[in-house]
């Protein structure tokens, strides 16, 4: 009998020491990808000055390009000091616009086209973009995980023992007109080619 | 309607039966040759000397063996931009180390993994890949591969073509055995009706191991190559790319010159195509239903 007592305690120590290792390297793996964001939105930020400068000479009179990508950069520099959700949500909507509008100049420019450094430099923009992207969701997932770990039995019992809290991973702002969709939004859209 | 995770977690529970039963036939199939056979001692040791070198060698160096069989060159940042590039965010998001990736110049459409675990792992494209695939749909193809590893199916399969190699080695040298001498301790160990049916069993099996081990080994890789497709798509969330890339491969005449039988089960797509190869040999499900099953997920 007091074997059986043994084994059970034995046992309860062991899944308690795996859940706080469990739990201490998600922490490691959230802290690393919050680190990965800020390098990847850093890399952006010194990408897009070199953008601008090869593009220069072909796109004298392309101001609207031009005040996209300033535009583009602020929001990216602004997002990397912050590191604030919504700060990197408006960096990653402003690299994808200039993004496309580039795409379209580079098609119908067969001067722009020829020029490799352009599209070097895009393709690489669009890299640290995905990049962004991944890390995005490698904090999510991983905080998810984190999350359900310690509200979940028998995780809830041991949560609060070793101080464990829940992780705030990307919290997307709540109330406001973040998760609100407005009929037009759910039209589908139109497409015009002339 | 399947969800991906749903389809991750069953499929895991599959593939681990099939293993299952896989290790469960070869011991039975061991244990019955070597009975039937009536082999002695010094047989054993050299057979174990053998296959324990063989194993470690194919563990270590089984992924520079791979390569070298097919003809793969290292593949750099500024030649294969895409490739590289699409390896290091996937595998960022897999949070497993970026594995070493290489090409092979071919025309044709495929892509393989292997090596023993995710540290020591490759992932290998064709050049006619990287050529026809566009950016998102060569994300799905690295992401089925990456899976692979994660799941240690590369070390998996490694180690099964291993087993099933020496296996029907083994089994040659027992017939020989049998013919030239092995028979000799036999009337210590009587001749009851028992005996004669272990010996009619072993016989069969002696014949029959090598094509039974190679269907459940294949049965082992389709098996795969489904829970491959969902963990991929689980990591880029995106199905349709996956059946993009694989409309794209199906659809290309090219025929793998540089692949061999040995590595058939590593590829993304079975080299073999064309050839004209049963479906119960195939080693990859037909591309019809892993499309069928990726629509489920869209």
């Amino acid at each position: 009998m007091i074997y059986i007592v043994l084994a059970i305690i034995v046992g309860v120590v062991f899944y308690i020491l795996g859940f706080y290792n469990k739990l201490k390297t998600l922490e490691v793996q959230i802290q690393a990808s919050l680190q990965e964001i800020g390098n990847q939105l850093k890399r952006q930020a010194n990408l897009i000055p070199n953008l601008v400068d090869s593009v220069k000479g072909y796109l004298k009179h392309e101001k609207d390009i031009f005040k996209m990508l300033t535009d583009a950069r602020t929001k990216v520099d602004q997002a990397a000091q912050s590191r604030r959700p919504e700060k990197i949500d408006q960096a990653q909507d402003a690299v994808s616009k200039v993004l496309s509008s580039l795409q379209i100049l580079v098609e119908s420019n067969p001067q722009i086209q020829a020029s490799s450094l352009v599209s070097n430099l895009m393709n690489e923009l669009r890299d640290t973009a995905d990049k962004l992207m991944y890390a995005r969701r490698t904090l999510i997932d991983l905080s998810a995980e984190y999350n359900t770990a310690i509200i979940t039995i028998p995780g809830v019992w041991f949560a609060s023992l070793f101080g464990f809290k829940p992780q705030k991973g990307l919290v997307i702002p709540t109330g406001g007109t973040f998760n609100e969709v407005t009929p037009p939004e759910t039209e589908n859209p139109k497409v015009k080619l002339d | 309607m399947v969800n991906v995770y749903e389809n991750v977690s069953e499929n895991k529970f599959k593939s681990t039966l099939t293993v299952g039963l896989f290790i469960g036939f070869i011991t039975v199939a061991v244990y019955l040759i070597s009975y039937s056979f009536n082999l002695d001692s010094s047989f054993l040791v050299i057979a174990l000397i053998f296959s324990l070198t063989m194993s470690g060698a194919t563990y270590f160096w089984g992924d520079k063996m791979v390569l070298a069989l097919n003809g793969a060159k290292p593949a750099k940042r500024e030649d294969y931009f895409d490739f590289y590039t699409v390896t290091q965010n996937l595998s960022m998001a897999d949070q497993i180390p970026m594995p070493k990736i290489y090409v092979i110049d071919s025309p044709a459409l495929n892509a393989f993994a292997t090596g023993r675990d995710p540290h020591h792992a490759v992932v290998c494209a064709t050049t006619g890949l990287l050529r026809k695939l566009n950016r998102s749909e060569l994300e799905a193809v690295i992401a089925h591969e990456l899976s692979h590893v994660k799941n240690f199916d590369t070390r998996l399969l490694m180690m099964v073509s291993l087993l099933i190699g020496s296996l029907s080695i083994l089994t040659n040298i027992a017939i020989q055995n049998s013919f030239f001498g092995g028979r000799r301790g036999r009337d210590s160990r009587g001749e009851g009706n028992l005996g004669a049916v272990m010996m009619i069993l072993g016989l069969l099996l002696a014949v029959f191991a090598p094509f039974i081990a190679k269907l459940i080994q294949l049965a082992v890789s389709r098996r795969r190559e489904y829970l491959a497709d969902a963990s991929g798509v689980k990591l880029t969330r995106q199905p349709q790319s996956l059946i993009d890339a694989l409309q794209k491969i199906s659809g290309d005449p090219n025929i793998l010159s540089e692949a061999s039988p040995a590595t058939a089960s590593l590829y993304i797509n079975n080299p073999f195509k064309g050839k004209s190869l049963s479906s119960l040999f195939s080693t990859h499900p037909p591309i019809e239903d892993r499309i069928r099953v990726l629509k489920n997920m869209l």
